[in-house]
């Protein structure tokens, strides 16, 4: 966090972060129902996917160890890397929708854009509460160019239909997770005590 | 021993191979074996070791002595007639078998060593399809060729019920070669080695649910597999949110069969394999082969492109990727369009260019999809088929008392035709009346009239419409209107 916050930087923080929990619960809403109907429309059996939906790769787990001891910035950091994440999964899941469904299930396909609007203007909103606190922003140049061009690791090999299936329901089921932790940790930077300070 | 039980068989209908038991065991002594095919020709004679020997197939009979050396055994005589031969046909050599994965599809490839034969014999081959960790014949056909006198390399194709991944598919194959000149019995050859595809099952971790994300046609009876790891358990398998019954293909796979398989939602029919600790899954999209376009019927409106619109009849119920793709080729001048269809609304445009110096079209409207494909096609002389744009830009340019000077604009190349023009007059209540006009095509340009006959001091609403005036097709739709009031009588 900033050394010692101005009054108009708190101020500033506080209204960031309460615009923030408001973005992540319509987020967590839309998300939502975007599962409902994904689980609809892709013909799953929500009841007899739970093992294997458990982990799907490349998916960032909301669940987090000693959660209440993290500092503002790695809520932030964490957060951010989350979202950016998901960007780049909700932007596979849209392009795989056009390519599997075509013009056949639009609805579908607008639900999936609009969340991903969300989530793109979420991670800009933790960039916004990261500039605030002269945090540098992690670019995601930077994640990328940290990597020489052979350290990059290959893309992922192609998923099968049903693969693809079921990570967008690990997806949008973590997504979900990660809007009602995303509240939370808002809700703890938000507050005045030290506990939001930086490490 | 005393020699005993000759017997001959040819395998070539050349030469022929003789055997023959001795009577008491004894040690396997050298043999002088004799033989001549008759009275013209000298008599042959070997030691053998062997109860074996290889001899010319006589015309009619031969006569073969056969004694044990130095013994005090006889010679025994024998005469082999022609009927007493037996022809049974050399083993046939599998020369590959390969797997078309896609399509679950054999492909058997072997040689008639028809070189050995005389010309123009009827050969059958028996193919037999083993599958499963048993084994278990799947089918049984017979292929017919006729041979002539070259080594021929046949193929043959075979379309599993089920995916090839599915379980190991193993081949055989036996010959009969139908000599009706030869008098002897004949008999299939022996199996030839077997031939083994490996399935996934086989396969050190393999694993899947097969087919994989595929595309068949609604009535269709599919087999679906689910190969999974020696350590681990399948419980059931079920197709979209049906269980089914289990058919075991091996240890580490099993199957269902679903008849007649109704069309899928768009994103596809689940197939899922329900394992202890975990799953697995395909997706199969269920549709229908593209119907035949109805009502395909093409028009210009302009001179530059040539519209054609169709119905496309019952939906494919195939989607994205998968969807029905159209492309219209014009025989005449080679040339072939791909369309950008969508899919969703009912009514279907391809645009063509008009090609120069072409006035006569040939399309075959191709329209297909993995299930499936058809065509229609149309001849079309489009100078007969013009249905221009909306006229635009309808002014007035000039009035009196009794008349009026008007000007439209028309999008389209024209020139080389003759248009025809309505105008419409209609002023208060009276009577709407249509003055035709007819003027020479122009290349995007602009076109006059005037209107007589109009009372003065009237106000009138105009309109204006065109066709062509040579062949007519169809009317442009009205322009939009324009109102203009005629001057005071002088």
């Amino acid at each position: 966090m900033a050394a010692a916050d101005s009054p108009s930087a708190a101020l500033r923080r506080r209204d960031l972060c309460s615009r923030g929990i408001r973005l992540a619960g319509k987020m967590r809403v839309d998300v939502i129902d975007l599962l409902d109907a994904y689980v609809e429309r892709q013909g799953l059996d929500v009841s007899s996917l739970d093992s294997s939906v458990a982990a799907v790769e490349g998916v960032p787990l909301a669940a987090v160890e000693r959660w209440d001891e993290q500092t503002g910035t790695q809520r932030l950091l964490e957060n951010l890397a989350a979202y950016r994440a998901f960007r780049a999964l909700l932007a596979q899941m849209l392009e795989e929708q056009r390519e599997q469904l075509g013009e056949a299930d639009a609805g579908l396909g607008r639900a999936l854009a609009s969340v991903l609007l969300q989530v793109s203007a979420f991670a800009y909103h933790l960039e916004e509460l990261l500039r605030l606190e002269s945090r540098g922003v992690p670019g995601e140049e930077e994640e990328e160019e940290g990597e020489e061009e052979e350290d990059r690791p290959p893309p992922p090999p192609r998923l099968s239909i049903f693969e693809q299936k079921l990570r967008g329901l690990g997806v949008l089921r973590e997504l979900a997770q990660w809007a009602v932790r995303s509240a939370r940790d808002l809700r703890q930077l938000s507050k005045p005590s030290p506990a939001t300070g930086t490490a | 021993g005393d020699p005993q039980n000759l017997k001959c068989v040819t395998h070539n209908l050349q030469e022929m191979v003789c055997t023959w038991d001795v009577s008491s065991r004894g040690r396997r002594g050298q043999t002088d074996f004799c033989y001549t095919t008759n009275d013209l020709t000298p008599q042959v004679c070997f030691k053998t070791k062997e109860r074996r020997v290889e001899m010319p197939l006589p015309e009619s009979s031969s006569r073969v002595t056969i004694k044990s050396s130095g013994t005090s055994f006889p010679t025994k005589e024998f005469v082999i007639h022609k009927k007493d031969i037996s022809f049974v046909p050399v083993t046939p050599r599998i020369l590959s078998l390969t797997p078309d994965f896609s399509t679950s599809t054999l492909n058997l490839k072997w040689s008639d060593n028809g070189s050995v034969f005389p010309y123009g014999l009827d050969a059958l081959w028996q193919i037999q399809i083993l599958r499963k960790e048993t084994m278990e014949e799947v089918t049984k056909v017979i292929y017919y060729s006729k041979l002539t006198h070259e080594d021929v390399i046949l193929s043959w194709n075979w379309t599993s019920d089920m995916p090839l991944e599915c379980t190991s598919h193993c081949v055989k194959i036996r010959c009969y070669i139908n000599a009706t000149q030869f008098l002897g019995p004949k008999d299939w050859s022996d199996w030839s080695p077997a031939e083994v595809i490996p399935g996934k099952d086989s396969e050190p971790g393999g694993s899947g649910v097969f087919p994989l994300d595929t595309v068949v046609a609604v009535g269709s009876d599919v087999t679906f597999c689910c190969v999974h790891e020696e350590d681990q358990h399948i419980t059931n398998m079920t197709y979209g949110s049906k269980p089914y019954k289990m058919i075991q293909l091996s240890s580490r796979s099993h199957a269902i069969r679903v008849l007649n398989a109704s069309a899928s939602d768009t994103s596809g029919t689940n197939v899922v394999c329900h394992l202890e600790n975990g799953m697995d899954g395909t997706v199969v999209f269920v549709g229908y082969a593209p119907d035949i376009p109805q009502n395909l019927s093409c028009e210009t409106s302009n001179f530059f492109i040539i519209k054609c619109t169709w119905k496309p009849g019952r939906p494919s119920g195939l989607y994205g990727e998968r969807k029905t793709k159209y492309s219209l080729f014009e025989r005449m001048s080679g040339k072939n369009v791909s369309c950008e269809v969508n899919e969703m609304n009912r009514d279907r445009t391809c645009g063509f260019p008009v090609l120069p110096d072409q006035k006569t079209y040939d399309f075959i409207l191709g329209v297909s999809n993995p299930i499936g494909q058809a065509q229609s096609s149309i001849l079309v002389d489009i100078t007969q088929r013009v249905h221009p744009k909306t006229p635009e830009k309808l002014s007035v340019t000039g009035s009196n008392s009794t008349s009026i000077q008007m000007r439209w604009f028309i999008n389209g190349s024209f020139a080389g035709i003759w248009l025809l023009c309505q105008i419409e007059v209609s002023s208060g209540h009276s009577e709407k009346k249509l003055h035709n006009v007819s003027m020479p095509g122009g290349k995007s340009s602009t076109y006059t009239a005037q209107v007589k006959s109009l009372r003065p001091y009237t106000k009138y609403q105009f309109r204006v419409r065109c066709s062509s005036a040579d062949h007519f097709w169809k009317w442009s739709d009205w322009s939009r209107g324009v109102e203009q009031t005629t001057a005071e009588a002088p």
